[in-house]
């Protein structure tokens, strides 16, 4: 009997969860590693800031693995590449056939000053359940005055997030009749509101609609909370009552070596088709951990995860860089932002439709990651119904 | 002081966009730093030229080669 390979993957989350549970653990002796016992459903996050959602958001990463997959709930301190080593902060070591690194992103608060201080007292929605509850407690409290929402840097996870926050306050404000009390502003570094042209095209006519304020290339550098002022670097001033930033996300805080496959911010470097990590042919990272050129977003997790899960088994399969994010555009409204390495973002109208197809796919997460051989037939139907190629030839 | 040279590969990037890696890039330099971004997306002329003027750094050149576009761009206007 052949041995089995080893396949570490350091990660619970969605990229390193469907990794695992889309090998065949005939083949493969799969142990997962992760810091928390908790894999979280990200976007949720979003729902908690602006609707107050008690749903929960987050499971045992133990009760989401196959049988048979191990589970090490330890964080890893260090990775060896050269000599297929995972060191544990627990100290124990483990050594790999293949690695695959599924670590995601994680903002951080020391670019801009005064970021710490904005976060404690009005919360923001990429963090943390208690940051985004501290959000909806701040648009609760405001009667009046204004309320702002900053890119503050990139990357970040979920491209479409700062609109969504920013259309479902508008409508939470409208609703609770306090739209003529409250200003909305919102401001990114970017020359228009939402960084890829076709899908501005979409949502910027939505802002204006709804009177929601917007300022284009505002650099965020610091933030003056007893004067209630954001600065930008060129030293432009943004009056705020509420302040929401958007926070810019740095990469993992293992060490790696070598070191020169990171990028400055901590990104893994990687080859955009094949994932794996520069110069390496069994190491591999997937989802937002990695500084490949797409959205940091969970369909990019999830599809690497099938397309290196499907290389192990020795397929030549290939990334499209396929992005298919949704994005919630306030009062039962949504659209997807569908590219891909060789097609532009799709001009795709807001519709009903989009905003119930990601209710459906938040309600029916768990079991995505479950029973990924369930679910995958579905995607490939899916993502082949509506790659950019086609819809970019009805939607112009 | 000497010059440090930045280099943005954003090669391939459609979504969101090439401009938010050149972002990034700004919020680490400081003025005197050069800039040199790559792109291939097609938005990213007007982009860059939009944002020079709004921000009031210094294009020192943007041209394109086979299907890439070059911009490079000293850090002046921070304050």
């Amino acid at each position: 009997m052949a041995t089995k390979k080893r396949v570490v993957v350091i990660g619970g989350g969605a990229g390193g969860a469907l990794l695992a549970n889309n090998l065949p653990l005939e083949e493969f002796d799969v142990t997962v590693i992760d810091r928390s016992p908790y894999h979280y459903y990200w976007p949720w996050l979003l729902y908690v800031a602006f609707k107050g959602s008690k749903r929960p958001m987050k499971k045992e990463i133990r009760e989401l693995l196959k049988p048979g997959v191990s589970f090490i709930q330890a964080g890893a301190q260090s990775v060896d590449l050269n000599n297929r080593k995972v060191v544990l902060e627990n100290g124990k070591t483990l050594e790999y056939d293949y690695l695959v690194i599924a670590t995601g992103s994680r903002p951080t608060y020391s670019q801009i000053g005064g970021h710490k201080k904005v976060v404690e007292r009005y919360g923001d929605y990429h963090s943390s359940e208690e940051n985004a509850r501290r959000v909806w407690n701040a648009i609760n409290s405001l009667k009046q005055g204004t309320f702002a929402v900053i890119v503050g840097g990139d990357p970040y996870r979920c491209p479409p997030s700062p609109l969504e926050g920013v259309f479902l306050a508008e409508e939470f404000f409208r609703a609770r009749g306090l739209r003529d009390k409250v200003k909305i502003v919102f401001a990114v570094p970017y020359p228009r509101p939402y960084p890829a042209e076709p899908m501005n095209e979409v949502v910027e006519p939505i802002l204006r609609e709804r009177g929601i304020e917007y300022i284009t290339f505002f650099t965020l550098d610091r933030i003056d909370e007893e004067k209630k002022v954001a600065v930008s670097m060129e030293g432009e001033e943004l009056k705020y009552d509420v302040l929401v930033v958007i926070p810019p996300h740095v990469g993992t805080d293992m060490k790696i070596a070598p070191e020169d496959v990171l990028t400055q911010d901590r990104f893994i470097q990687a080859d955009k088709y094949t994932n794996n990590i520069k110069g390496f042919d069994d190491a591999f990272v997937i989802g937002d951990a990695s500084a490949v050129p797409v959205a940091k977003t969970g369909v990019t997790a999830h599809l690497q995860a099938g397309v290196v899960a499907r290389r192990l088994q020795g397929e030549d399969a290939r990334n499209s860089g396929r992005t298919n994010c949704p994005f919630d555009l306030g009062y039962g409204l949504g659209t997807f932002v569908i590219s891909d390495y060789n097609n532009p973002v799709v001009k795709l109208p807001p519709s009903r439709f989009s905003h119930l197809a990601k209710i459906a796919f938040a309600a029916s997460y768990w079991d995505m990651i479950r029973y990924p051989e369930l679910w995958n037939p579905i995607f490939e139907a899916y993502f082949e119904a509506t790659e950019p190629a086609k819809l970019g030839r009805i939607y112009v | 002081m000497a010059e440090n040279r930045i280099r943005v590969d954003a090669r391939g990037i459609a979504c969101p966009g090439p401009i938010t890696e050149l972002v990034k890039a700004y919020r680490n330099a400081k003025n005197g730093d050069i800039i040199e971004v790559l792109a291939t997306d097609p938005g990213f002329k007007p982009d860059v030229e939009a944002w020079i003027k709004r921000t009031g750094n210094q294009l020192l050149e943007l041209k394109e080669e086979g299907g890439i576009y070059i911009a490079v761009i000293k850090v002046t206007a921070k304050k």
